[in-house]
């Protein structure tokens, strides 16, 4: 697969996704978004497809097309996508010209409210509201990138290749952001929340050691024995997992 | 029974983590001794199957500092020999004729090889193995086991880890432990090419249970590299005087190449060596390999105390002996608390697990148990019974095992 088809995909179903939380942990959009009801389709030729749902002050943003949605946004490849992202194009608009101002202006709000989460300086992170939502974001983006980069990246198809069954649980402690990627013979699936059976379990102690983790600023290996990061259970799969989740970088700045 | 603490051994690792990379790093690494706070991180001192940590913690020792103590720590001949040679001077400008006395003895000692050549670690001479392979036939390819554990450098790790390129591991080809079938189909897919077959006699991988080979596969493999001009390369790093002063080629009845060992070979002083047929002898001296340290006189001393001591008092078979002793205790006491403890591979260098979770993490709370009691067990590797364990380490042991079996049950009373 191309890095710029992979790097769409991460796009649309890594760093989309984190629209749900944004909604419902960010006060100000969350009563921005209160009477929403609107879908929005991103359709890229010879690339992903997703859509976001908004509905009664919700968010869903699901692989795949939605029939009827209220806009349909057409990229002509996953670089035309990809410098969206980037802020450098915009989409080619099949359906929806009546909302090209929500587009523009209130769609916008809520995108670049996501981009400034996951763009953290130091100076944001000392705000315990920024650090708790950037690493929100980041704990779902990784689980969600993970299962991209197990089944489509070179690299993360040769370390997944016999990672074995089961579902590996990252979570912040206590009663912190969850997700878990579940391996399995039928492929790689990424899920928000606690699994009932972690075959494996990486626990970061409060947000600041999850943040410092999760943006490769301390080192596994440090991290762990120094206690901000505790592993158990088949720690295999999290030393596979976590080489794939270092190849992040490689495709999202 | 008193729980121990390790409040020196953690500010030793955060003064540690401001000037080493990781504080402590490979093999050595704490993080994957689960849980983390149940271990020491820095040992002080040893003597026999024993040895202290910074805090002043004793520990029976099941790791034997991952295989090197056969012995006993500080085993008095042994360190007599090595001091000998350091008092006159171990790195001179030139070898010391110990080093002929050591070649000659292993020789002698190891069924069907010609020669001995000396380094440091266990990867110098895998990599050693590999080059004079490669150079007697002319051939890039090199087949290994999945899982199979060759040392650090970049062909032997993994694909995909940190530092490595595509090239590095360009030429290995991994199939499964214990299957003939698959080693034949990979000869015959890339006839002429294939320069050696590196496997360690038995498998025994970290996190999984470790496999005797099946009857009659070595035989196979060697008539099948013999008929091929493949070398076949026996790293014997682990098991190597743990399962037969002879090599352990000789205990599974068959007959390679090249063997490389390290570990045992000196009771803890730094050397390894790849021993070969007089066949290979012209081509590993046209490769050109070398280390600044590979002449020290002192850890060949060492090497040959701790060789002939373990001749001597048939070695192997001691540990073995006590191995199965051991472990079947410990298998009777998980029973009468209601767990199940599955032991594989040899007794000597047992794989130890609790079958009662497939996560390991039952496992891995009940080795954190036991070692902050007294009893060093990992649960991710296999464990190392050295001569120096003794029936009275054995008895104290079992009673540690039963303490934190009992732990176990009052933490989970409703597991079966």
């Amino acid at each position: 697969m191309s890095t710029e088809k992979l790097r769409a995909q991460l796009n649309l179903y890594a760093v989309l996704q984190n629209l749900e939380e944004l909604v419902v942990f960010d006060e100000e959009i969350k009563d921005f978004v209160k009477d929403w009801d609107i879908s929005i389709q991103f359709s890229v030729i010879g690339g992903p497809k997703a859509y976001i749902e908004f509905k009664d002050g919700k968010c869903l943003v699901k692989r795949g097309v939605k029939r009827f949605a209220s806009i349909v946004m057409l990229f002509v490849s996953p670089r035309h996508l990809n410098r969206m992202f980037d802020g450098k194009a915009m989409p080619i608009l099949l359906r929806g010209f009546t909302k090209l101002g929500f587009l523009l202006k209130e769609f916008s709000v809520i995108t670049n409210k996501l981009s400034y989460y996951l763009k953290p300086t130091p100076e944001l992170l000392e705000d315990s509201k920024y650090l708790e939502l950037n690493t929100r974001f980041t704990i779902n983006t990784a689980a969600h990138a993970a299962r991209e980069l197990a089944l489509y990246d070179t690299i993360g198809r040769l370390v997944c290749a016999n990672i074995g069954s089961g579902d590996v649980q990252l979570v912040v402690q206590p009663n912190g952001p969850a997700a878990f990627v579940s391996f399995s013979e039928n492929g790689v699936e990424a899920h928000k929340g606690i699994t009932p059976r972690p075959v494996a379990i990486l626990a970061m102690k409060g947000f600041k050691a999850a943040n410092d983790f999760l943006n490769g600023k301390v080192d596994a290996f440090t991290a762990i024995v120094k206690g901000d990061v505790e592993i158990k259970g088949l720690t295999f799969m999290l030393d596979k997992l976590s080489v794939v989740l270092d190849r992040i970088p490689q495709y999202l700045s | 029974m008193k729980n121990y603490s390790y409040s020196k051994s953690h500010h030793l690792f955060n003064r540690a983590v401001k000037v080493i990379p990781c504080g402590i790093y490979g093999h050595f690494s704490p993080a994957p001794l689960i849980p983390v706070s149940d271990y020491p991180f820095y040992a002080v001192k040893g003597k026999g199957s024993r040895f202290w940590d910074v805090d002043g913690n004793e520990f029976i020792d099941y790791m034997c500092a991952y295989g090197p103590m056969v012995l006993g720590y500080n085993h008095p001949k042994v360190e007599a020999a090595a001091a000998k040679y350091q008092k006159m001077g171990s790195c001179l400008m030139g070898p010391s004729p110990v080093m002929v006395e050591l070649a000659e003895y292993m020789v002698e000692l190891v069924s069907g090889m010609d020669w001995a050549f000396f380094a440091k670690n266990g990867g110098d001479v895998t990599n050693y193995a590999i080059m004079i392979a490669r150079a007697a036939t002319g051939r890039k390819k090199i087949v290994a086991i999945k899982g199979g554990y060759h040392g650090v450098a970049p062909w032997m790790q993994a694909p995909g880890h940190h530092g490595l390129i595509e090239e590095d591991y360009a030429n290995i080809i991994r199939i499964q432990w214990n299957r003939f079938d698959e080693l034949e189909k990979t000869v015959n897919e890339h006839r002429g090419q294939i320069a050696a077959f590196i496997s360690s006699p038995y498998h025994h991988p970290t996190f999984v249970d470790n496999e005797l080979p099946v009857e009659g596969y070595w035989q196979k493999v060697q008539s099948l590299c013999n008929r091929e001009g493949i070398v076949l390369i026996i790293d014997d790093i682990r098991c190597g005087f743990r399962l037969d002063m002879r090599g352990s080629h000789v205990y599974f009845g068959f007959e390679p190449d090249l063997i490389c060992f390290c570990k045992a070979i000196a009771n803890g002083h730094p050397i390894s060596a790849l021993m070969g047929k007089d066949s290979l002898k012209k081509d590993a001296a046209k490769v050109f390999y070398t280390g600044s340290y590979w002449f020290q006189s002192a850890p060949m001393a060492a090497a040959l105390a701790t060789l002939k001591e373990l001749h001597r008092i048939n070695g192997p078979k001691i540990m073995l002996a006590q191995g199965k002793k051991l472990l079947d205790g410990m298998v009777k006491i998980a029973e009468s608390h209601g767990f199940t403890l599955k032991v594989t591979g040899a007794p000597s260098l047992p794989y130890v697990r609790l079958a009662d979770d497939e996560t390991q993490m039952l496992h891995q709370q009940w080795c954190g148990e036991c070692t902050k009691r007294g009893a060093y067990f990992t649960s991710h590797h296999n464990w190392f019974i050295s001569t120096a364990h003794t029936d009275k380490d054995v008895s104290r042991t079992l009673a540690i095992v039963d303490d934190a079996f009992s732990a176990l049950r009052k933490k989970h009373p409703r597991l079966v």
